[in-house]
């Protein structure tokens, strides 16, 4: 080997200064989507921020165990839906308790709309629109809502989904059109 | 987003409206989380919210520990008044117990009875006045025989000779 392109043996600080960017460029480009899924799943800002917060404190714990079998982002899909699951079973199990929670209505969910170049009307429109989706989602199961959520906000291909929620594809095809109908019934009933 | 794989046989109508406001659901999510995720984070006020509740903590054990305190001297105090009370009350029936004894014993040697006239004075009294009594009838029995006797012998001198006799012949002896 010429002296000019000798390389050094990495050390182990090295090698932990390098994952240690990698994770946090991992963060820093994902953590706004793992937020987005877990407050269109809670509707609820704070606990969105507690359980993202939580989803990378566990990814950090075990990133060393992270193999890429699946994409960075299917992983943190995953733990974050597990997260998402286990908050809904505590919530199950201590139902007898006056948690306080700050997740917001339907309504006021719907009135977030980007400011394009539409008029009153079809603003108007799409409000409606928006607040019907809320309304079939909030019928929907536990499972049927992940994936409609992971496809529909996250747009999530159906191989990914089927590995971040432990699925086989069919079950995700299934889900998907149980969901579907339900948004379509609640679309015709506005007619 | 392909949509051709979540179609449906429905009328195209329908799946336009559909697409349409799985599109609307969308941009409204991405709106409000990009809008949450920008906010400025409250950690200021979530300490002050923090030290608040220590105070507030702080001062609801403070008002149990003083409360329990309070609660124990009161009851220490209702006791020692309790026993000041008993121990007065034990003194008070024994001076009775005495003062009753002492007036059984008094009563048997008295010449005549004692007249109270108001009924409320105390027996110390009632004794003393029951002994000035007897003392003074004793010393009016001792006058009047000593004038008795001063006038026998004035009038008749010779009935008194034979008792001076006698008490000349115990002199002499």
């Amino acid at each position: 080997m010429a002296a000019g392109t000798a390389v050094e043996p990495m050390t182990a600080e090295t090698a932990e200064d390098i994952a240690a960017q990698e994770f946090a460029r991992i963060v820093e480009s994902h953590r706004p989507q793992i937020f987005r899924f877990l407050l269109s799943s809670l509707r609820d800002v704070d606990l969105a921020e507690t359980l993202t917060q939580d989803c990378f404190l566990k990814a950090h714990r075990n990133w060393k165990h992270f193999r890429g079998d699946s994409s960075a982002m299917t992983w943190l899909m995953r733990i974050a839906i597990n997260l998402q699951k286990d908050y809904w079973r505590n919530r199950r199990i201590q139902f007898w308790r006056q948690t306080r929670t700050n997740a917001v209505d339907l309504d006021e969910a719907s009135e977030w709309l980007p400011n394009g170049e539409r008029n009153a009307e079809q603003q108007m429109l799409a409000r409606e629109q928006v607040a019907h989706v809320w309304q079939a989602v909030k019928g929907l199961s536990e499972r049927q809502r992940t994936v409609f959520l992971l496809r529909y906000v996250e747009e999530r291909e159906l191989r990914e989904i089927a590995d971040a929620t432990g699925l086989s594809e069919g079950t995700v095809k299934a889900h998907l059109s149980r969901a579907l109908g339900r948004v379509r019934t609640e679309l015709r009933g506005t007619r | 987003m392909n949509w051709e794989q979540d179609r449906s046989g429905e009328s195209p109508q329908m799946e336009l409206e559909l697409e349409q406001a799985l599109k609307h659901f969308k941009a409204s999510m991405d709106a409000w989380s990009g809008a949450a995720y920008s906010r400025p984070r409250s950690a200021t006020q979530a300490a002050v919210r923090h030290t608040w509740r220590m105070a507030a903590s702080w001062a609801l054990g403070c008002v149990v520990v003083m409360g329990s305190l309070a609660g124990a001297v009161h009851v220490v105090v209702h006791r020692q008044e309790m026993a000041r009370i008993a121990a007065q009350k034990a003194a008070q029936k024994a001076a009775e117990e005495r003062t009753a004894a002492a007036q059984v014993t008094a009563q048997p040697t008295s010449a005549q009875p004692v007249s109270t006239q108001s009924g409320k004075k105390t027996p110390v009294a009632t004794v003393r006045k029951v002994s000035a009594a007897q003392d003074s009838a004793q010393a009016q029995d001792e006058d009047l025989l000593a004038s008795v006797d001063s006038d026998v012998s004035r009038e008749v001198p010779a009935a008194m000779e034979p008792l001076a006799q006698l008490m000349d012949d115990n002199g002499t002896q």
